[in-house]
């Protein structure tokens, strides 16, 4: 569910176009701090984050972000630009559209950098693993928050008060399924992180920010 | 979804039809013609016929049925959605809410099969920033080594148990298999940087010029725009 799936011709222009604006003029600030090896880090791990898209789960397309580990791997400046780049390579192939090419990378950038945040939080008081399935979780709680904000500017719900009341049972159904959705893909998302996070702490633990200048028994 | 990129990849690098020969950025203008004409239409017959020369596009690029179908049809879930929600009675606005997005996206699918990624990403790469317009390359060619290595990695999860127990103990599993491909990504772009260095690397992936390339196959891209200008034109004010 963190991941958003609004096509072209459905998103109204007056939130798509700023949101495409507003992106654009982060991925320029985020350009001051990249060099060459970042930018080849970042594409590697842009190319994981639609990999494991590519790992089923279940029915209805659900399929994992990694939002929240390639934000805690980058930070938010890093993770930005990878996020835009993911999406962009999507909506070429329909799987969202075009013009909300912006939104999804507000969202799906947001979740990177919240999450990024709350791992520094986390990880001195719970150690690597779990504060990377914690720190995910918060990031999809705030996509989720913002893909709800945006569905529902979209459904229009708030302009059509007087014809919700004969569509309001099925929104109902729609924001139950969406809800069932999400509490399921944050659980998933949060364990893999965890495995994420488990093996990098005892293989890698350099790759981990918090623990970049650490003793490596101390990550393990 | 991910798997259609393969095919599609493999159609645009070895398609023969006109618009495989055509320049990749006359195709750019004209998708984002299309794009821009379906977004904002707010004529029902303007958009039919959007729609039909959408149509006209995918079925001359010679990409296969079941291709164009999986990818063009993947927003229909969500317009449903919409449509549920926006239901008035009449028949225009689940037309206008359904036809937006399926002309959007037959007409992506019809750039991105018929244009190889070098020459799709080199004009955008010009545009956008340096970081960004890097990073389309290096992802693009990273998604399919770490396609390959996570075909492999299931495969070695299930030959060796991870398959097997609670959901939690093969969700973490998969975790630390893509731990392995972190690790991975970080060396190869550590190998990747060090190769790109030796070889003169001016600190920008510029692509090849292909894509300003003309040839007598953009006479129809030429056509197709002259014939998506004069719908506009004349349809703009049509119910």
């Amino acid at each position: 569910m963190s991941h958003l799936h609004l096509p072209d011709g459905v998103v109204p222009v007056w939130l798509w176009a700023p949101a495409l604006l507003l992106v654009l003029v982060l991925l320029a600030l985020s350009n001051r701090s990249a060099t060459p090896q970042t930018v080849a880090y970042q594409g590697a791990l842009g190319g994981l984050m639609l990999a494991a898209m590519a790992i089923p789960l279940g029915p209805l397309d659900y399929h994992l972000t990694l939002a929240g580990p390639v934000g805690i791997l980058l930070g938010a400046a890093g993770a930005f630009p990878v996020v835009f780049v993911a999406s962009a390579i999507l909506a070429f192939l329909g799987h969202g559209g075009l013009t909300s090419v912006g939104l999804n990378t507000l969202m799906l950038g947001g979740a990177a950098a919240v999450s990024r945040g709350a791992f520094f939080l986390l990880v001195r008081r719970l150690g690597p693993a779990w504060a990377m399935a914690l720190a995910s979780a918060a990031g999809q709680v705030v996509a989720a928050l913002l893909w709800i904000g945006i569905v529902g500017i979209t459904l229009g719900l708030a302009p059509r008060t007087a014809a919700l009341t004969k569509a309001a049972p099925r929104l109902e159904l729609l924001a139950g399924l969406a809800l069932v959705l999400w509490i399921v893909g944050t659980l998933i998302e949060s364990v893999v992180a965890f495995g994420i996070g488990r093996f990098l702490a005892r293989v890698h633990p350099a790759l981990l920010p918090a623990l970049a200048a650490a003793p490596a028994e101390e990550a393990a | 979804m991910i798997a259609l990129i393969a095919r599609m990849d493999h159609h645009a690098s070895l398609g023969t039809t006109p618009w495989h020969r055509a320049g990749a950025l006359g195709k750019l203008l004209l998708a984002a013609g299309v794009i821009g004409l379906a977004v904002a239409s707010p004529s029902l017959v303007l958009l039919a016929c959007i729609h039909g020369l959408a149509w006209l596009l995918v079925a001359t690029s010679g990409l296969p049925g079941r291709v164009v179908v999986a990818a063009a049809s993947y927003p229909l879930v969500f317009v449903a959605m919409v449509v549920a929600s926006r239901w008035d009675g009449t028949a225009a606005t689940p037309l206008l809410l359904v036809l937006r997005p399926l002309t959007c996206s037959l007409t992506a699918v019809w750039l991105v099969g018929t244009t190889p990624y070098p020459d799709l990403f080199a004009p955008l790469s010009r545009v956008l920033p340096r970081n960004v317009g890097d990073g389309l390359f290096l992802t693009y060619r990273a998604l399919f080594a770490l396609l390959a290595r996570t075909d492999h990695l299931r495969q070695a999860l299930r030959l060796r148990g991870g398959a097997s127990g609670s959901a939690r103990r093969r969700l973490a599993l998969a975790g630390e298999g893509l731990g392995t491909l972190v690790v991975h990504g970080f060396e190869r772009s550590q190998r990747l940087y060090s190769a790109m260095r030796l070889r003169g690397h001016s600190g920008r992936i510029c692509g090849c010029r292909h894509f300003a390339r003309r040839s007598g196959a953009d006479l129809w891209v030429g056509m197709a725009a002259l014939a998506l200008v004069t719908a506009g034109v004349l349809l703009w004010s049509a119910p």
